[in-house]
């Protein structure tokens, strides 16, 4: 046999022909006799040029490592971080091209200030003034709207600037809209926020129960980590509580149906058979747990203690055949998921995501699955843990952890508390009484203020959003955002990286550089803090939005702005060098002379031992993919914390307590489990809205598209937004797939295609719609009901009709 | 006209307007509704995905917007077919064409070829590879019919899949061009993917070349190198099992965290 080797056609570019040649001549001098070198064959392979680095995935909450590929000063390719923890070298198909997410062609390169009939370019000095102005002529209708997506440094300096700054309180995240109810279940029922478990749970469970979950495509990576187990041949059971089919359901074995609000009703079923059945943990409940029912004349996070007799009596009437009324689950569905629950030799985890916390009762919900887990005992062992998901990459780690909501200060603290203030002024080194004690406007009322008329209340006049888009994330948007547009007197200021349905409104748009176009910390769901570094420069005038704030700060500290001042008249944002020099950071020229991330990062630090989320110094976190606080110093290591509560895992339980729930709103190192009663959702269907809309994303785009629509990739296998209805709702109808419909709600209408049992398959009188396509908002349609102690708003139940449209 | 003859007329126009209606019926059935006056283009649909024109085969046609034409049942089948941009297969190219002990010979235009191939339906060098075919949207169990050992025949290739049964199938791999929807483009991307290395570095003229990709998600190196794999790329000796013995992986691209600067004892201390 004979093999015709492909001869090699060396295609020499200048550097590699100058390396061979001295390779020659070297290997000619070393050994003179030989009278030739050896070829160098393929020389120039592209792979050989490429700069490999570790960074967080840009997308979900997930928090998978990627390995970033660049060569000649661009993003080439990407990989799965096989020495990643989250994701063990897999991703998703947004993860692999989240490279190209850098390279639409319509990326924001100048900033631009509206004028009559367009945009006029301006320069970055006229911009800073003009926000300088708008802030200086009324520093308190000024607001910050920020996100579960600004990095961990960008959060903290808008907190600061904001709370300490300004000492305004009007800052708040698109992370109100995504997890608010996930912070005050956690709230409610261990007095600090964020899950005890973490994604190591999925390795060691037997039962995995998704509570209005979808996480085949939501988190693909984490859902898979659990299906792949089961290919491998572990038997895991899988439940999908939900109220449509879903690729999610296709794995799992039971697919348990229900109405809108009916996991309340699931949740008060479950802990009545448990106590009726005898099967709940006495021990755990008796050592480890108080009752709490909701305080109706003050609603609050503490609600009113109970006794187990109260607590059991409120549950009488949750009988297996009175939740199936109310929830659509059959009664022995039910009776299956309390026998589970009460069968202590398997590990049960529960995830849930936005069905859950996009919920008017929210809050209520998150601390029902808090309380089955404690009643039923399935807590505080690895694989038996109660887990929320974020769905941003830094929702945990900037807006829980640093605090950027509009109550809130950094490491757990909130500005209603005079000590928690003291500790912020000291930390800022402030002048005492700096920060205001009230809190500020929550994401819905800070819009609904800004889209009603100045002399009608409308008392926020200057919004400035970052990284985000609430043009199309905003529940009932032709309330809570179109009217701005008719409001002259109103400024709204829009940092993005890509024109989008926010940038359509804006007065002023500032070019934002993204990802590895800058330093950057994110923390994902599971508590894990990750660092990475600016890889490649950003296109144009784009630039880091921590710079665009402390360029703003400066500003005033230049016009003599009180409040940008310390209490030794410096400079709030003051950074300095090794030798003592002071770095003028807010120069964009300087940003990059020192790493103002590590700055503020080491800053921030301080505040995290208060409530024992300790955070490792930065250097750590350069060297790891990502660390779980508590990181604590044990042995000259910085060691992190798999199950926080639980002896043996947590360095902050004392020894021979077993469980210690440390931050106990009692007090007494008990957690609460809550009662809570079903009640109906915020709009149901009727006589003339007859279908519950459902929104949601698709796997291949995320958030509302504006990075993933530009993927070609992407875009290509998902185009556009769709109506999916049942076929024998459609039949109906006299609607076929691919035919137009008209939905319209009480707030608005939208026209797009029909597809009937594709991606998610919704059961009779029930509709969903996708909200990533920025030309057809479902958000026209939402509801702007919100939670009433997280002020979350509800997207998953507006009542809608649906008719075909006419040709 | 006597009354006989009126009769006999009156039952030849009977029988003229049956035989037609009954003709007429068959015809009918046999092709409904087909536009008329289509000339050359007739059974030919054209789409645009990506700046690039395709062509699609099918016997009715979905050009008129005023006239969208049935198929007839008689053709669902291939038309369902075309539609996944599949080849119609004659019985005789089922034959599978996988011949493991064929003499391998590659010229370097096949290996260009099979490079571009590659590329077609990859972001950049080490992306999961879009998928060319509808797919179920709920159910991955199928994928693993065709793709868990690979096909060849004349006229059609499935790869095999390179890397370790992984569950969710569609978790990374997407619809190229969705069965469901047009796909246009939202907005360009000047997005320049790494491109696939043309082959290894020797060590010398006919050493083993290096392994110039990483090893990572590409266990089976015969799912690409192997006979279902593109030609330009095959493996002249398929029947060699062990392919790392020869074929040295990179420690730095399958991210390998054991890279140090070897060290090595201090050498014996001379005294003087």
């Amino acid at each position: 046999m004979t093999t015709n080797e492909h001869p090699a056609k060396p295609k020499f570019e200048r550097r590699q022909f100058i390396k061979a040649s001295a390779m020659a001549a070297a290997t000619a001098v070393a050994n003179p006799s030989s009278g030739f070198a050896l070829p160098v064959l393929n020389p120039g392979e592209p792979v050989l040029d490429v700069q490999w680095n570790k960074a967080p995935c840009r997308f979900c909450g997930t928090g998978c490592h990627v390995q970033v590929g660049v060569k000649d000063g661009k993003v080439v390719a990407v990989a799965g971080d096989k020495n990643a923890d989250v994701n063990k070298g897999l991703l998703c198909v947004k993860g692999y091209h989240v490279g190209a997410a850098l390279y639409g062609k319509d990326r924001l390169t100048k900033p631009l200030l509206r004028q009559k009939g367009g945009y006029k370019e301006i320069s970055w000095d006229a911009a800073l003034n003009l926000i300088a102005d708008r802030i200086e002529s009324d520093p308190k209708r000024f607001a910050i709207y920020g996100s579960g997506q600004w990095t961990i440094p960008e959060g903290y300096a808008a907190q600061k600037f904001m709370k300490g700054g300004l000492s305004n309180n009007h800052i708040d995240p698109n992370a109100r809209l995504c997890m608010a109810s996930a912070v005050t279940g956690f709230l409610a029922t261990y007095g600090v926020d964020e899950p005890a478990g973490c994604y190591d749970d999925l390795d060691a469970c037997d039962v995995l129960i998704m509570w209005g979950n979808n996480p085949a495509e939501m988190h693909p990576v984490l859902f898979s980590r659990v299906i792949d187990r089961r290919s491998r041949g572990e038997k895991i059971t899988l439940i999908d509580i939900s109220t449509r089919r879903t690729r999610t359901t296709e794995a799992c074995q039971h697919y348990l149906e229900m109405k809108g609000h009916g996991d309340l009703a699931i949740a008060n079923g479950i802990a009545h058979l448990l106590i009726k059945n005898g099967k709940y943990d006495k021990k755990f409940v008796e050592s480890y747990c108080n009752f709490k029912s909701p305080n109706d004349e003050k609603p609050n996070l503490h609600g009113k203690p109970i006794s187990f007799d109260e607590y059991k009596k409120q549950l009488e009437p949750y009988t297996p055949e009175k939740v199936e009324e109310l929830s659509g689950m059959s009664a022995d569905d039910i009776r299956m998921l309390a026998d589970l629950f009460g069968n202590p030799e398997l590990k049960i985890t529960s995830l849930w995501c936005m069905g859950v916390n996009q919920h008017t009762r929210g809050t209520a919900m998150n601390t029902l699955i808090h309380g089955i887990h404690l009643l039923s005992g399935h807590f505080g062992r690895p694989g038996d843990s109660p887990t929320s998901l974020t769905g941003q990459p830094s929702a945990c780690g900037t807006v829980r952890e640093v605090g950027t909501l509009a109550h809130a200060l950094p490491g757990g603290r909130v500005v209603a508390n005079a000590e928690h203030r003291k500790h912020a002024e000291k930390f800022w080194k402030l002048p005492d009484g700096r920060i205001l004690a009230t809190p500020g406007y929550h994401t819905v009322k800070m819009w609904e203020k800004f889209c009603t008329p100045t002399d009608q209340g409308g008392d926020i006049g200057t919004i400035w959003v970052q990284v985000t888009n609430p043009g199309q994330t905003l529940p009932n948007l032709n309330k809570l955002f179109n009217p701005s547009e008719k409001l002259d007197d109103k400024f709204l200021i829009v940092s993005e990286v890509y024109p989008t349905a926010t940038t359509r409104l804006a007065n002023l748009i500032l070019p934002s550089a993204m990802w590895v176009e800058k330093n950057g910390i994110f923390g994902n769901s599971e508590r894990r803090t990750q660092q990475w570094f600016k890889m490649v420069d950003p296109p144009g005038e784009a630039r880091d939005d921590c710079w665009q704030t402390i360029a703003v700060a400066h500003r005033l500290f230049e016009r003599g702005f009180a409040g940008m001042k310390d209490r030794d008249g410096r400079f709030i944002f003051e950074v300095k060098d090794k030798n003592n020099q002071l770095v003028p950071i807010w120069k964009w020229e300087n940003y990059y002379d020192t790493n103002v991330d590590q700055h503020l990062f080491e800053e921030y630090r301080q505040f995290t031992k208060y409530k024992h989320k300790d955070l490792a110094p930065y250097t750590e976190y350069v060297a790891t993919r990502g660390l779980r606080w508590p990181v604590v110093e044990r042995g000259g290591k910085w060691r992190e914390t798999h199950l926080r509560f639980s002896e043996g895992f947590d360095p902050y339980v004392e020894s021979g307590k077993g469980v210690q729930f440390y931050h106990s709103t009692t007090k007494d190192d008990r957690a609460q489990i809550w009662f809570h009663p079903w009640i109906a959702p915020a709009e149901v269907p009727d006589k003339d809205y007859p279908f519950m809309l459902c929104t949601g994303r698709v796997l291949e785009h995320w958030h509302t598209g504006s990075m993933t629509r530009r993927i070609p990739q992407l875009n290509r296998a998902m185009p556009t937004a769709y109506l999916e209805i049942h076929a024998d709702d459609a039949a109906k109808l006299d609607i076929r797939n691919g035919d137009k419909v008209k939905v319209e709600s009480r707030r608005g209408e939208l026209t797009l295609q029909a597809w009937i049992n594709g991606r998610g398959r919704p059961p009779r009188g029930t509709v969903f719609i996708p909200f990533f396509d920025e030309t057809l908002l479902a958000n026209v349609l939402t509801l702007d009901a919100i939670d009433p102690f997280s002020k979350q708003p509800d997207y998953k139940k507006s009542a809608v009709k649906v008719s075909k449209v006419k040709r | 006209m006597n009354p006989e003859t009126g009769q006999k007329f009156a039952y030849l126009i009977c029988f003229a307007v049956i035989s037609v209606t009954v003709a007429g019926y068959f015809i009918g059935l046999q092709s409904p509704m087909n536009p008329i006056g289509r000339g050359e283009d007739q059974g030919a649909t054209r789409y645009r995905v990506a700046g690039k024109s395709q062509h699609q085969t099918k016997n009715s046609n979905h050009q008129s917007a005023d006239a969208i034409a049935a198929t007839r049942y008689a053709d669902m089948y291939a038309a369902l077919l075309s539609r996944s941009q599949t080849r119609r297969s004659h019985l005789k190219d089922l034959k599978s064409s996988v011949d493991s002990l064929a003499e391998i010979t590659i010229t370097d235009s096949q290996k260009q070829f099979a490079l571009a191939m590659r590329q077609q339906n990859r972001a950049f060098n080490g992306a999961p590879p879009t998928i060319p075919h509808p797919v179920e949207q709920l159910s991955t169990q199928t994928c693993m019919v065709c793709h868990g050992n690979g096909v060849k025949t004349e006229t059609f290739r499935v790869s095999k899949m390179s890397h370790q049964f992984l569950a969710n199938c569609t978790q990374c791999h997407v619809e190229a061009v969705p069965q469901n929807f047009t796909a246009t483009e939202f907005g360009e991307n000047t997005f320049v993917g790494l491109p696939a290395p043309t082959g290894g570095a020797r060590a010398f003229p006919n050493a083993p070349p290096t392994i110039p990709h990483s090893t990572w998600m590409r266990v089976d190196c015969m799912s690409c190198h192997g006979p279902t794999g593109l030609h330009g790329i095959r493996t002249a000796h398929p029947w060699r099992q062990n392919c790392q013995q020869c074929h040295a992986p990179s420690s730095k691209l399958d991210q390998v965290q054991l890279d140090a600067i070897p060290q090595f004892l201090p050498p014996p201390k001379i005294v003087k």
